[in-house]
């Protein structure tokens, strides 16, 4: 492994400025915060500030934002993501809304916090790829960062951790909720859902048709619509039932792991398109389709994947409750100076 | 995201695999140590034919429409009013989409696979062709043409059962069966009204009958056979012939309707 080898950082960073509440939207639950790194406004803005910053990669191209795009959903809208000189990664960029509610970060669970997670693609050679040491003195070197990483965490010097925790307090801000879904589950408004949209939650739900909620949670008081959990899909795997890219496998070497991927949440799903790990469904449309057929026959076929009787109503409908998870977008969440 | 050395040596692996079993066309039974196959060629002054009708009598199935009004798009893509084709039977009796093929009589031979692979297309929500012949290790090639999503499912017995998602748009996918299954029911696990056969031999004796219900299987080496029809609503029936070098013979079939 090139990452987390020699970065795990030692926790000494705290920041210094008053804790601000970071306040969940309607359908969202409250939003866990790590010890060792409460919000403050000064940590927030700074986040926010390298977030958009393509200093924060090899030749100055490339920010998180890039794949991060708030336009899009904070995805970047392509099937696989490129970095630095135009080099095609293997993954699809997954969504930042809502992440700070995911146990496990990236599609392979390899990070157990956004603390963790947020230097990663820095430094991933198919990313920004650049080290860790060179973002460092990048950041550092620059008088206007200095002085706010002295506001956000004390005196001292610039250092990985600090950078890791303003992005990681960042992060946790980007929350997106009070979708029409929201008001209508939780805000009570009955009206918030057209008919179609109903019928598919309804379709959705039940275990004896969509099932999707199995994975796709939907609890009384809130709806993450993750598990947080890594399943098989079938999504990915080649004609002698293998997969080139093992998924969660990667980290844990468990049988049941090989080619299975995070669940991904389905909030404002109609902007995070094109769809799955690899990015290789389309639409929507081509999703549903996919799991009403039962995905991609293999030896570690999660059990819950299985061919359903759908019929042509019942996917269009589904189509039209997930384009109503779309929520309202965080403020203060694009680049700095842009409010 | 991953680095590269694991992809890169996943990869490896998968193609180091693929290899192994390119190489591997033993059969069971051929002398372990044998680096290739010897192919069974027939000599060019030998080679026979059998040929012969297949017809049904009793009283013709009424048409039967298939309903695909759940998908607009199958609707359109199939151009025109779809009828059930489990049994086709023209006039004059002539029974169309029979799998015939020789069951027995080439024991100790073994046949080169086909590079050509064979097709089948999802096209119009329908399969294309419903019954066809392939060589184990042959490639089927499943082409969606569709602009809707299919799965198609070819629910093996003998080989591994499995099914696949093929959206529009998407690649050829390309796949193997491993063992000779007469026949593999296939199935569309999405769209209910599809469904395909398809039989997997060790060589390349066998043919499906066309709309005037003849078949043809040539190139045969002399010798006496067991030749087998298969009809998905009528089921099997078989016969004896035997040919000589350059030899023609006939097998001629008749299902009784109800």
């Amino acid at each position: 492994m090139v990452f987390c080898v020699g970065c795990k950082t030692s926790g000494n960073a705290r920041p210094v400025g008053a804790v601000e509440e970071i306040k969940a939207p309607l359908g969202l639950p409250l939003v866990p915060i790590p010890a060792d790194n409460p919000p403050t406004a000064q940590t927030i803005a700074l986040g926010r500030k390298l977030f958009y910053d393509t200093r924060l990669s090899k030749d100055n191209t490339l920010a998180c934002a890039s794949c991060h795009n708030p336009n899009l959903g904070f995805t970047d809208g392509r099937s696989l993501s490129l970095g630095v000189g135009g080099m095609s990664g293997v993954r699809n960029a997954p969504t930042l809304l809502n992440a700070a509610y995911s146990p496990l970060q990236f599609w392979d669970g390899r990070a157990s916090s956004l603390e963790e997670q947020s230097a990663d693609p820095i430094a991933n050679p198919i990313e920004m790829n650049q080290t860790h040491k060179v973002s460092v003195s990048k950041i550092s070197g620059n008088p206007a960062y200095k002085a706010e990483f002295a506001q956000a965490f004390g005196p001292g010097p610039v250092t990985l951790e600090k950078i890791e925790k303003s992005l990681a307090s960042f992060e946790r801000t980007l929350l997106s909720g009070n979708s029409p879904f929201d008001r209508y589950e939780y805000g009570g408004e009955k009206t918030a859902l057209t008919p179609g949209a109903i019928r598919g939650l309804a379709v959705f739900v039940d275990p004896k048709r969509g099932n999707c909620a199995a994975c796709h949670t939907i609890h009384p008081a809130y709806a993450l619509f993750t598990d947080g959990r890594f399943h098989n899909t079938g999504e990915g795997v080649n004609g002698e039932g293998e997969f080139n890219d093992l998924g969660r496998f990667g980290q844990t070497k468990l049988e049941a792991d090989r080619g299975a991927f995070k669940t991904p949440t389905l909030r404002n799903v109609a902007l995070t398109g094109p769809y799955m790990h690899d990015g290789s469904l389309k639409t929507l449309k081509d999703v549903v389709a996919f799991y009403a057929g039962g995905g991609d026959s293999n030896p570690d076929l999660d059990k819950e994947i299985k061919a359903i009787s759908l019929s042509g109503q019942d996917r269009a409908d589904l189509v039209e409750f997930l384009q109503e998870l779309t929520g309202e977008m965080p403020k203060n969440a694009g680049p700095p100076g842009k409010e | 995201m991953r680095p590269f050395p694991l992809f890169n040596l996943c990869l490896a692996i998968t193609l180091l695999a693929g290899c192994s079993g390119k190489v591997n066309t033993e059969q069971p039974g051929a002398a372990k140590s044998a680096p290739a196959p010897l192919y069974f060629k027939v000599g060019p002054g030998t080679a026979a034919v059998v040929t012969g009708t297949i017809r049904y009598q009793g009283k013709k199935p009424a048409l039967k429409l298939i309903d695909m009004s759940e998908e607009p798009a199958c609707v359109e893509a199939h151009h025109g009013k779809a009828y059930d084709e489990s049994l086709v039977v023209n006039k004059k009796g002539a029974l169309a989409n029979a799998f015939v093929y020789v069951k027995s009589g080439l024991q100790g031979k073994t046949f080169e696979i086909p590079a050509t692979p064979v097709t089948i297309d999802q096209s119009g929500c329908w399969f294309r062709p419903r019954v066809m012949g392939i060589q184990v290790g042959q490639v089927l090639k499943v082409v969606n043409s569709d602009p809707v999503t299919h799965n198609i499912h070819p629910m093996a017995q003998i080989n591994r059962e499995w099914n696949h998602s093929q959206g529009a748009g998407d690649p050829p996918l390309a796949r193997k069966f491993t063992k000779p299954e007469v026949m593999i029911p296939v199935k569309c696990n999405i769209h209910s009204w599809m469904h395909a056969f398809i039989g997997v031999l060790d060589y390349p004796y066998f043919a499906v009958s066309g709309d005037d219900g003849t078949f043809e299987i040539k190139n045969l080496p002399p010798g006496t056979y067991a030749i087998a029809v298969w009809q998905e609503k009528l089921g099997t029936q078989e016969q004896q012939v035997t040919v000589g070098p350059l030899g023609k013979a006939e097998a001629n079939f008749t299902f009784k309707g109800k």
